[in-house]
């Protein structure tokens, strides 16, 4: 055996193309150590600055990211993680959650009297987590980095402290994630145990190389780790601790959890799954096992989500099943993804197009709703349309979409996973999305009805709109309304994204 | 690598012990103590397996700082008292709980005695650790090249826990105003 080599001194140092590849992730730390500088400064009063910081810095790492976009595939760290496309694609997503998300609490946090700048603070340490998380090729920078997303994502929804179904819904999600957390590192730690290796196309080549050795210690690993993205992801029977928390969260984080989170869970999911192998490389007694229980998981998702979501009269519920629902398309994009010709370019454009219409909706949500999240019923909706015409007609757009209807992205999204999932002879799971989305037509326009056709109850308060928020949204809308007339460029994107990885 | 059944079996036992009794123990502070026992006892498990140094490093971090700190924190908060009552559970859901948990153990047992005791051989044995210099020089060279992301992000976690730790700690003199 040869002598241990412990010291590589190519790892000691970083070329020039790999620090470039990692310019996003500095910034968006750099930003972050520069923000919590500004809170503790006592000379100045942190709410502008840090504000601004935040949002420059997410801003900047945009810029970056959409720069590296074009680049080629660079292995960073010893392999630990990687810059590509697809991880460039999905900070992209990210970073503008975590952007809009602080142009659309700013005014809120005021009104709310949170104004705490350690808010900004946590979504861009949320962010960087996201962003490490796609990023990683590694278990242990997979699990360190979606610890440093959970965490502060624990602490934004507890934010308004003195509330109590606030506090609760904290609670709860620190416990059922905490406990999740725990279930997928352990099947890391088996699948380390099984295979000698945490780096997944390590991994890979040892199950390739050693296809006796496949044993259940693996296999139990292996679903651990698929079960606790499935918690993550919110995917049925793993979504108990959804509506709860998301109900109970302060509205914008509740839509940073809908975007950012399920964006960055989906993005390292899917990048675990082809890296193991999924769709080719692993034995096909490994792959139907992996298909059933994502087949199972995929048709309940589509079902539940959009049957409860029927009996919610509160919005911020409403939107909670749906994003469930919405979950069980994306399962479908993803399951589809291996026997199809667009591969999971459907799956990944449904992700960032979910989460433009939802960010969108949710920045508007955070505008109607008043003190500690109450008025947010449909009935208060009544006549909204009457007061605020321009805020209703974007409402309507992002629910439209989310519905499927043309010529939102919406609607071109949910044709391409229904499409693939075709090609892939998923024909039943076809049937139940198709049926299920036309459920959700339902509780999508019955918002549409109360803020059109129903007439106002007493007279509510005039709502200001922040330049920010409006900003927000008007992005949120041109993306929506663009990708839906012209989806021909997304889907290009889409395609090369996935081809990098 | 030959480690002793009997030490194994006891600190393992010791250990599963012990962490049942954090959670079933009334008290915070024989809670607390119970999982410096848990702590103690993974120490020694770490210890069999020749990994000295995290076994040393487990008592100093866990058992003593960390622990102390609770300790402290029980005391300053004088929960002494529980403060919450989760009531009795349902005897359909205890039972049905209960059912699953075995299950789930079961499935375990199955899976660890079916296993082959085939796991790959790393370079990382205990002679060659000894050539290289030793428990504690391999693994400070390994965790400055090789594994320098995670490490350098677990202290970016450390800082964003500690925000948050603030964040949280910070507006209860808010909420004692209003």
């Amino acid at each position: 055996m040869e002598a241990l080599k412990t010291i590589q001194p190519d790892l000691l140092t970083l070329s020039q193309d790999q620090f470039n590849c990692l310019v996003p992730y500095f910034t968006v730390f750099a930003g972050t150590c520069l923000s919590i500088l500004l809170s503790v400064w006592g000379a100045i009063k942190a709410k502008w600055p840090v504000f601004l910081v935040a949002s420059l810095t997410c801003l900047v790492a945009m810029v970056n990211s959409l720069v590296l976009i074009q680049g080629t595939s660079q292995s960073l760290f010893n392999g630990m993680m990687v810059s590509d496309s697809y991880s460039h694609f999905f900070n992209l997503i990210f970073l503008g959650s975590a952007l809009f998300t602080i142009f659309g609490s700013f005014r809120y946090l005021d009104e709310e009297k949170m104004q705490h700048p350690e808010y900004y603070v946590l979504v861009l340490f949320a962010a960087l987590g996201m962003m490490l998380m796609t990023s990683a090729q590694d278990l242990i920078v997979l699990f360190v980095a979606l610890e440093l997303m959970s965490l502060c994502v624990y602490v934004l929804v507890g934010f308004r402290r003195n509330d109590r179904k606030c506090n609760e819904a904290a609670m709860k999600y620190f416990i059922l994630g905490s406990a999740a957390s725990a279930v997928l590192l352990y099947g890391a730690a088996l699948i380390y145990g099984a295979t000698g290796s945490t780096e997944i196309h390590s991994v890979l080549k040892f199950v390739q190389d050693h296809p006796q050795s496949l044993n259940p210690i693996f296999g139990l690993g292996f679903s651990m780790v698929l079960f606790g993205f499935l918690f993550k992801v919110a995917a049925v029977p793993f979504h108990m601790w959804m509506p709860d928390v998301y109900e109970g969260a302060p509205v914008p984080v509740t839509g940073f959890m809908t975007t950012g989170l399920k964006a960055a869970a989906f993005g390292t999911f899917v990048r675990v799954l082809l890296a193991i192998g999924y769709g080719k490389g692993i034995s096909s007694a490994i792959q139907s096992h992996l298909h059933d229980i994502l087949w199972v998981s995929c048709a309940l998702t589509m079902l539940v989500g959009n049957f409860i979501a029927l009996t919610q009269v509160n919005l911020k519920r409403m939107l909670a099943y749906s994003s469930i629902a919405h979950t069980g398309y994306l399962l479908l994009g993803i399951l589809s993804g291996t026997r199809s010709e667009l591969g999971f370019a459907p799956g990944v454009m449904y992700i960032l197009i979910y989460s433009a219409m939802n960010l969108g909706a949710f920045v508007i949500l955070t505008l109607l709703s008043s003190e500690g999240d109450s008025k947010l019923n449909l009935h208060d909706l009544s006549g909204v349309a009457r007061r605020h015409p321009w805020l209703s007609f974007a409402m309507s757009v992002f629910l439209l979409s989310m519905a499927g209807i043309p010529p939102t992205a919406g609607f071109a999204a949910k044709y391409l996973v229904f499409y693939s999932a075709i090609q892939a002879n998923e024909i039943p799971l076809v049937v139940i999305g198709v049926l299920s989305s036309a459920v959700s037509v339902f509780y999508y326009l019955r918002v549409l009805v109360y803020m059109y056709m129903r007439d106002p109850v007493g007279s509510p308060p005039v709502l200001r709109v922040s330049l920010w928020s409006g900003l927000a949204i008007a992005s949120m809308i041109l993306i929506t309304i663009e990708v839906g007339v012209l989806p021909e460029q997304m889907i290009d994107l889409a395609k090369r994204v996935v081809l990098s990885l | 690598m030959n480690i002793s059944p009997f030490f194994f079996y006891g600190f393992g036992g010791i250990a599963i012990a012990c962490a049942l009794l954090v959670i079933l123990g009334k008290s915070p502070v024989s809670s607390a103590f119970s999982l410096v026992m848990v702590f103690f006892s993974f120490a020694g498990i770490y210890a069999l397996l020749d990994a000295h140094l995290i076994a040393a490093l487990q008592i100093f971090v866990y058992a003593g700082a960390i622990m102390v700190l609770f300790i402290f924190v029980i005391m300053l908060l004088n929960a002494d008292v529980p403060t919450f009552d989760l009531g009795r559970t349902h005897l359909g859901i205890r039972i049905v709980a209960g059912s699953i948990s075995l299950a789930t153990l079961l499935i375990f047992i199955w899976a660890f005695k079916e296993t082959p005791l085939t796991a790959p051989v790393a370079q990382f044995t205990p002679e060659n650790i000894e050539a290289a210099g030793g428990n504690t020089q391999v693994v400070s060279e390994l965790m400055f090249s090789e594994y320098l992301l995670p490490f350098e992000l677990t202290s970016v976690l450390l800082l964003a826990a500690i925000i948050g730790a603030v964040a949280i700690a910070k507006r209860k003199l808010a909420a004692g105003r209003s």
